[in-house]
């Protein structure tokens, strides 16, 4: 029963991806164009070649940090969507400190990581409080706290840190930014992504810390009774959550973008709520999704260039995939498919 | 501060406070059914362009209007399908529908107007003067010479404050998002007053969305909800679940948003950002102010199925 489970939680996903694509190739029939050059396109744009798969990379790696910042805090039971705003914060004091502190080199690297992730923890500590002290909703916090983040950030590229007539800050200097790997277009950044990956991975499975925050998350009354701290661990858990994304905030204006803009991580926040809720909150699964979803959107400008159908495809497949795994998850879970399953797998061993 | 300034605030205080109404009252008919519902912002994005699209071919923005409903009511029976027959998390599902409707309204968009970045703009409604009302010294210009749509989200105010403590099939309602196992046994279709409150939501979520794009700014630009789907519901929570309090709530948040652009206006060489901040730093005040007392449905948030004793 327990593997028919596991097999369960793969499919569902997977079902949901090839469902997604197929009213994606619907919908560019109907645009006139032929779905299957479509396809190929989109694959050649995100895998065709090494400088491709680069890109590829590059665009994953600010989607791994928001979607395991995602993905720690829901493990934990709360609801961080803040991500936005805390890379946001991450990235601003890293741009103060790249460009004013004069620091440069690998000292320079590791102060606007560190000073990003404790921005980005101090974001996010501010809807955990209201949430442990207050009872608070940490969602429309969390939320509220975006918008603030973006217009904060639009104060420093069209006014204190604004680089001459264009509304954008000044660029951080050579010798702070990350290096590209392998002279494709992903940087350090990437590893350093992976790596908080695989060590979220690890506090969560393999130490009991991360189990009782995962107790917490499952069942906060029975963590409660068990004497869990539970309102530290909500609390810890939005701040460690928050300091991973601090860290892509800073990571990507360190290695893609390096400086702030107008529409500079716009939509990462959801995008990473997206990427753990179909990796269904496993670290490990949800940095696969996120590349999966980079290969989408990088292979969608090749797709456009061939075929005429808007980029904004990818994100319609994006959305199709959450809206359906999601409910194809909660349809698994039902009893009246979970005695349909038994009865098929009741068959089997009869024969 | 001098009379016209304060006039002009309140004027444009009760313009932006209509959206957030007909959205909180769609949070409010959800919950009060037992269903929480974080996707408004998605529907209200996907209901603005409609709002718009509509309007701007049949050069009628009540039609823009009814279109926005209509669209909001479709892309909330995925929700509604999703948590009430197949018990998905409703959060997850309200965040999965915040992602989803966004998307394919941008996406809508790119594919009718193509990659040109020329700007299309369509005529607003016109503000229609309630004849007597309007003649009021001071007070009557400013809230009885509005747009149809201002006087029909206080109308729904009225109606939904009647309807939620007078009538019985109101009280029944009630009594879904309380404890929808009791009203089951006293012959209240749960599931059906729960796919009811979801055409509700979808339709005002949707309206709320249009009347950005049909009564308030000219064109559609993706993102032009900015977040008053959750501001919304943190005045559902503010106006503790009832149609005064969200109607006063919304009223505040409201006149927040006409501060920010009023003082934009006038500028006081302060960057016009942290002018912009206002109304979501109000929402976060208000929030951690008020805590979160136990006053909302007791069964929110919560899947019913029918077999479960």
């Amino acid at each position: 029963m327990k593997n028919t489970n596991k097999l369960v939680n793969i499919l569902v996903p997977l079902a949901s991806v090839l469902l997604a694509f197929l009213i994606g190739c619907i919908v560019m029939l109907a645009l006139g164009a032929n779905p299957l050059v479509a396809l190929q396109n989109l694959w050649v744009g995100a895998f065709g070649s090494l400088r491709n798969l680069g890109t590829t990379l590059s665009r994953a790696t600010p989607l791994i940090f928001t979607g395991l910042c995602a993905c720690f805090a829901y493990r934990c039971g709360v609801f961080n969507l803040g991500g936005e705003g805390q890379f946001i914060m991450g990235s601003i004091v890293c741009c103060v400190i790249a460009t004013q502190s004069g620091i440069t080199g690998f000292p320079g690297i590791l102060l606007c990581l560190v000073a990003g992730a404790l921005a980005g923890g101090l974001w996010a500590m501010i809807p955990g409080l209201l949430k442990i002290y207050r009872g608070q909703n940490e969602m429309i916090i969390s939320i509220m706290l975006n918008y603030v983040a973006t217009l904060l950030m639009g104060v420093f590229y069209t006014n204190w840190l604004r680089d001459g007539s264009v509304p954008q800050t000044v660029s951080v200097p050579k010798e702070t930014m990350l290096q590209r790997m392998f002279g494709l277009r992903f940087t350090s950044a990437f590893v350093i992504a992976v790596v908080i990956g695989l060590l979220t991975y690890y506090f969560l499975f393999y130490t009991s810390k991360g189990f009782q925050l995962r107790a917490v998350g499952l069942n906060m009354t029975a963590a409660q009774f068990n004497g869990f701290a539970v309102r530290r661990y909500i609390l810890v858990s939005f701040i460690v959550s928050g300091a991973i994304a601090g860290i892509g905030g800073s990571a990507e204006l360190l290695g893609t973008q390096y400086r702030l803009i107008n529409g500079f991580a716009s939509g990462y926040g959801f995008d990473g709520v997206s990427m753990a809720l179909i990796g269904q909150l496993h670290p490990l699964a949800t940095m696969l999704v996120a590349v999966f979803f980079a290969a989408l959107r990088v292979g969608s400008t090749t797709m456009q260039a061939a075929t005429g159908v808007p980029t904004s495809v990818s994100d319609i497949i994006q959305a199709l995939v959450i809206v359906f795994a999601v409910a194809g998850l909660a349809m698994v879970k039902l009893p009246e498919f979970k005695a349909a399953i038994d009865k098929l797998s009741a068959k089997k061993e009869v024969k | 501060m001098d009379w016209t300034f304060v006039s002009n605030l309140i004027l444009a205080g009760v313009r932006m406070a209509t959206p957030l109404i007909f959205l909180a009252l769609a949070e409010l008919y959800s919950q009060r059914s037992g269903l929480v519902h974080i996707g408004l912002e998605g529907l209200a994005s996907i209901g603005s362009l409609a709002g718009f699209l509509v309007s701007l071919v049949t050069g009628s923005p009540l039609l823009g209007m009814a279109a926005g409903a209509a669209v909001g009511i479709l892309v909330n029976m995925i929700y509604a399908y999703a948590t009430i027959t197949l018990c998905a998390e409703q959060i997850v599902y309200g965040m999965a529908i915040n992602i989803f409707a966004p998307a394919l309204a941008a996406f809508i968009y790119r594919v009718y107007f193509g990659a040109g970045s020329e700007l299309v703009q369509v005529a607003l409604m016109e503000t229609v003067a309630i004849p007597g009302l309007k003649d009021i010294p001071f007070l009557g210009p400013l809230l009885f010479d509005q747009t149809p749509m201002v006087y029909l989200a206080y109308a729904l105010v009225i109606f939904t404050a009647i309807y939620f403590n007078k009538t019985k099939s109101g009280l029944n309602f009630k009594a879904v998002g309380e404890h929808p196992k009791a009203a089951a046994t006293l012959g209240i279709n749960v599931i059906g007053v729960r796919y009811a409150a979801s055409v509700i939501c979808g339709a005002l979520a949707g309206m709320g969305g249009a009347y950005l794009t049909t009564c308030y700014t000219t064109t559609y630009v993706d993102g032009n909800v900015a977040g008053r789907g959750f501001i919304a519901l943190a005045a559902v929570i503010f106006g503790r679940w009832s149609a005064g309090g969200v109607l006063l709530a919304c009223l505040f948040f409201g006149f927040c948003d006409a501060l920010q652009i009023r003082l934009q206006v006038g500028s006081f060489g302060v960057p016009y950002q942290f002018f912009q901040m206002i109304p979501y730093l109000a929402t976060v005040v208000v929030l951690g102010i008020i805590g979160m007392r136990k006053a909302g449905p007791k069964a929110s948030g919560k899947p019913y199925r029918r077999e479960e004793r």
